[in-house]
């Protein structure tokens, strides 16, 4: 009994491997279609989870998305402030670089500035907003809040007293990089020199930079800010999380996401994300389809095979097993190898459209081979009509 | 008899035939869907980040430095410059007229009281629950236009408003409007933080008093509440008149936000116009560069200094430009994968017509004639195949379009052709391998079935 049922694995195996390498040219044809279905289709999952990963980073272009400010409504006191301490209480996000954040602190002074630093010839005095700002890390403000230079370069030199000036105030006073300017804001006073000109296109225009210990000096705040604007990544959800767990961290302020930029921002990574899925079953269908095209040429083929088959006793079941285990044989061998192809194309495909290569994800191999795999068995459906096959028919040449 | 052949081959197996008539036909349906949406992404897209509001603002170019923190202007009421209100209808006027989605233009003041008392309301202006705020304080009112509508030169009306730079804000209740009967109060929209804090709800009468003491009132009437999550959620917007009135400024606004679609900068763009030779500056003002539309309106705007706003318009253009490259690419991953699959459908046709091959030749066919036989009819197969893989495929696109973007694609003739072309080379190469092979075919052997 066992060696018989050891004979018929041995005729079954034997039978499909004679079936696989019949014809040489249809075996490649299949393979390569399916092959390299496998490939596009693993390169566009591996893409995929990278892109959208890789999308939520993009939009720090955006600059901050959220706002932590003093809860104390602007209609009832003075702008209020926050301390310094709340800059250091951002929860860490997963991806600890991706934590981008500044610290500001606003106050107005009356500002002479001297064009030529040599002469002692000077503007009338006119009061501008000063920002103090601070950020951590090695950033410059630039990733926190994009602006275009229009003079100068943003490499501060440590310990000099350089300040950045926004593009009208550089205008108004009719000034250039290296020009001395002295701010007085009535309780302090402090002079710097201009090392770069900003253009933002908002507010920041109007306004000058400087080290946050002089802002908190001209202010008389020291320890105290304006607000922090920070810029989170992730998806919304993630943000939203984000957002919550740093209002619990400090309650005393008020934490509020910028919608402006969220909300474009989740419409667009869903939109986008939207299309890289639906691309992803179109190359699958596709590859299907053509799998598809294949098997109904094997099915009408082998007729005479499955007559023959049939003619000497074997069941319908035992006949469709054979061709699905053949499927399923030329599915792992094509989708074992077109989805590592894939994974590598991904990379490169990565670091030409993000500049980074995109990381190969492990799970996106199984996933593929098996979708591969599915697919050519999938496809296989014409070869259910060689059930139907009457031996007698199809030896008489009638069928 | 060329004709008779292919026609037979056509009409004695329609089913074979039809197989692979479908596959190609199924296979175009797919790239021309793929090919449409991602033809119509870039503008879908563009329009997307539209919601991100308004890419430019303008300013008077005399202005003095404005005060301005956390959205109030500290300067002391009156200072500054103004731009006139009537110069905005040329914006409509401009050669980039089309890509202006929209403008808003806003005049904020300061210190204005605020009071809500009971007994300061016109009697039966409000049947029912009256509310009464007891307080009087300092508020930034910032006058703009909401459902402004603009008569252009070609008769049609333009529908703007600070509802349409601002998309994103959220109103409770609705927008202002400019214009009301004249025994009824203003209309005015209060900002949720200004609201929840002195308690306003939506229908409260309210009082705005002028510059010059409070004689001067102004009854309104709080018909919505925004949410912006911003420094606005502070302020009361109201109709520009109303505010001008206030100020004392008629027609005059302080600065105005514009929302245009913009094409990416790239180098090119970031160039300055002066630096341009005659050729370079009009393909500069030709494409939509944000840079350029900003151009454009300075000069129809006098006295005015136009600014990209660079967060905004940086951030789109970073992101579109990496986008369309990934669509493109992906685009292109889809049409290799139908590609493949149609070349590999067409290659197993040629394949299993071995015996037809084998027997042409014995009848005397050479090479030449029984490759071009099966090319035409391949090609035939590709046309009608593509054709109706076209239609379907715009049908498709539709689906995929309305699902990913709300809107369907415009059916495109440029991708009518590349289906078309595209289909009749993908069977042509797929077939040639075959056909080659099959070339090299000794009859007698294929007769005899080895």
């Amino acid at each position: 009994m066992s060696s018989q049922s050891t004979n018929n694995r041995r005729m079954f195996w034997r039978i499909v491997r004679r079936l696989l390498t019949a014809n040489r040219g249809r075996l490649f044809v299949v393979l390569l279609a399916l092959g390299s279905g496998a490939t596009i289709t693993a390169a566009l999952l591996n893409l995929q989870i990278d892109a959208k990963r890789r999308l939520t980073r993009e939009f720090r272009a955006f600059g901050p998305n959220l706002v932590v400010a003093p809860k104390s409504s602007r209609a009832t006191e003075a702008a209020g402030t926050i301390p310094e301490s709340t800059f250091e209480r951002f929860p860490a996000q997963q991806d600890a670089k991706e934590l981008r954040r500044a610290g500001f602190l606003y106050t107005i002074a009356q500002v002479t500035a001297y064009p030529d630093r040599t002469k002692v010839e000077h503007t009338a005095a006119k009061p501008v907003v000063i920002a103090g700002f601070r950020y951590d890390g090695v950033d410059e403000l630039d990733k926190v809040l994009p602006y275009k230079t229009i003079e100068g370069t943003h490499s501060v030199i440590p310990g000099a007293n350089t300040c950045q000036i926004g593009a009208s105030v550089a205008t108004e006073f009719g000034i250039h990089i290296n020009s001395q300017l002295e701010l007085d804001s009535g309780i302090q006073n402090v002079s710097c020199s201009v090392s770069e000109i900003r253009s933002f296109g908002g507010a920041e225009d109007n306004q000058i930079f400087v080290a946050m210990e002089h802002a908190q000096r001209l202010a008389g705040l020291p320890h105290e800010l304006s607000l922090i604007q920070a810029r989170v990544t992730g998806t919304p959800e993630q943000i939203e999380h984000y957002v919550s767990a740093l209002q619990k961290a400090s309650p005393e302020v008020e934490v509020r996401p910028i919608r402006q930029f969220t909300e474009a921002e989740g419409k667009i990574y869903g939109r986008i994300s939207g299309l890289l899925t639906a691309t992803v079953a179109i190359v699958l269908a596709l590859t299907g389809l053509c799998v598809l095209a294949a098997m109904t040429n094997v099915a009408m083929e082998r007729r005479n095979d499955v007559g023959l088959m049939k003619a000497i006793g074997g069941s319908v079941r035992r006949v469709v097993r054979f061709f699905l285990v053949e499927a399923a044989l030329l599915g792992l061998i094509a989708g074992s190898l077109g989805a590592a192809a894939g994974i590598a194309i991904s990379t490169v495909l990565g670091k030409a459209v993000f500049g980074v290569a995109a990381q190969p994800r492990l799970i996106v191999y199984p996933v593929a081979v098996a979708l591969t795999i599915v697919v050519a068995v999938l496809s296989s459906f014409p070869l259910r009509r060689l059930a139907g096959i009457r031996p007698a028919l199809v030896f008489r040449g009638e069928a | 008899m060329f004709l008779r052949l292919v026609a037979d081959s056509f009409v004695r197996r329609p089913r074979r035939k039809l197989l692979t008539g479908a596959a190609l036909a199924l296979g175009m349906a797919v790239a021309t869907a793929a090919l449409s949406v991602s033809l119509d992404v870039g503008d879908r897209l563009a329009k997307e980040f539209r919601g991100l509001g308004a890419n430019l603002l303008v300013t008077p170019e005399t202005d003095s430095l404005p005060l301005e923190i956390g959205g109030v202007d500290y300067r002391p009421v009156n200072s500054g410059a103004y731009l006139p209100e009537a110069d905005l209808a040329k914006l409509k006027t401009i050669f980039w007229h089309n890509n202006i989605v929209a403008f808003a233009p806003a005049l904020g003041i300061r210190a204005q009281e605020l009071d809500g008392s009971c007994e300061k309301m016109p009697p039966g202006s409000l049947p029912g629950k009256v509310n009464c705020i007891p307080h009087r304080g300092e508020v930034h009112l910032v006058g703009t236009w909401s459902g402004h509508e603009m008569k252009l030169a070609d008769g049609q009306t333009f529908l703007t408003g600070i509802e349409k730079t601002n998309p994103w804000w959220n109103i409770e209740g609705r927008w202002f409007s400019e214009t009301v009967p004249p025994n009824l109060p203003d209309q005015v929209v209060v900002g949720q933080r200004l609201a929840q804090h002195l308690n306003i709800s939506l229908t409260a009468p309210i009082t705005l008093f002028g510059l010059h003491g409070v004689d001067e009132q102004y009854p309104a009437m709080v018909v919505g509440i925004v949410s912006t999550g911003g420094p606005e959620d502070d302020d009361i917007m109201a109709p520009m008149q109303l505010v001008q009135k206030i100020a004392g400024v008629d027609g005059k606004y302080k600065k105005l936000y514009v929302s245009a679609l913009t094409k990416p900068e790239d180098e090119f763009a970031r160039r300055d116009p002066r630096s341009m030779d005659a050729d370079e500056l009009e393909r500069w003002s030709c494409s939509p560069y944000v840079s350029s539309i900003a151009y454009t309106i300075k000069q129809v705007l006098p006295g005015a200094d136009v600014r990209v706003i660079r967060r905004v318009a940086d951030g789109e253009g970073a992101i579109l430009t990496r986008v369309r490259l990934l669509l493109w690419l992906v685009t292109g991953a889809a049409l290799l994968a139908a590609a493949l699959a149609l070349g590999a459908s067409s290659a197993a046709s040629v394949i299993e017509r071995r015996t037809e091959i084998g027997l042409m030749k014995a009848l005397g066919a050479g090479s030449a004639t029984v490759g071009f036989l099966l090319t035409a009819e391949q090609l035939l197969l590709a046309f009608v195949g593509g054709g109706v893989g076209y239609a379907l495929g715009i049908i498709l696109a539709r689906l995929l379009g309305e699902r990913i973007f709300g809107a369907a694609p415009e059916p495109s003739f440029l991708v009518f052709f590349v289906i078309l072309l595209l289909a009749a080379v993908v069977t042509m190469l797929g077939s040639a391998i075959p056909l080659r092979r099959a070339s090299r075919f000794e009859p007698a052997p294929i007769l005899r079935g080895e």
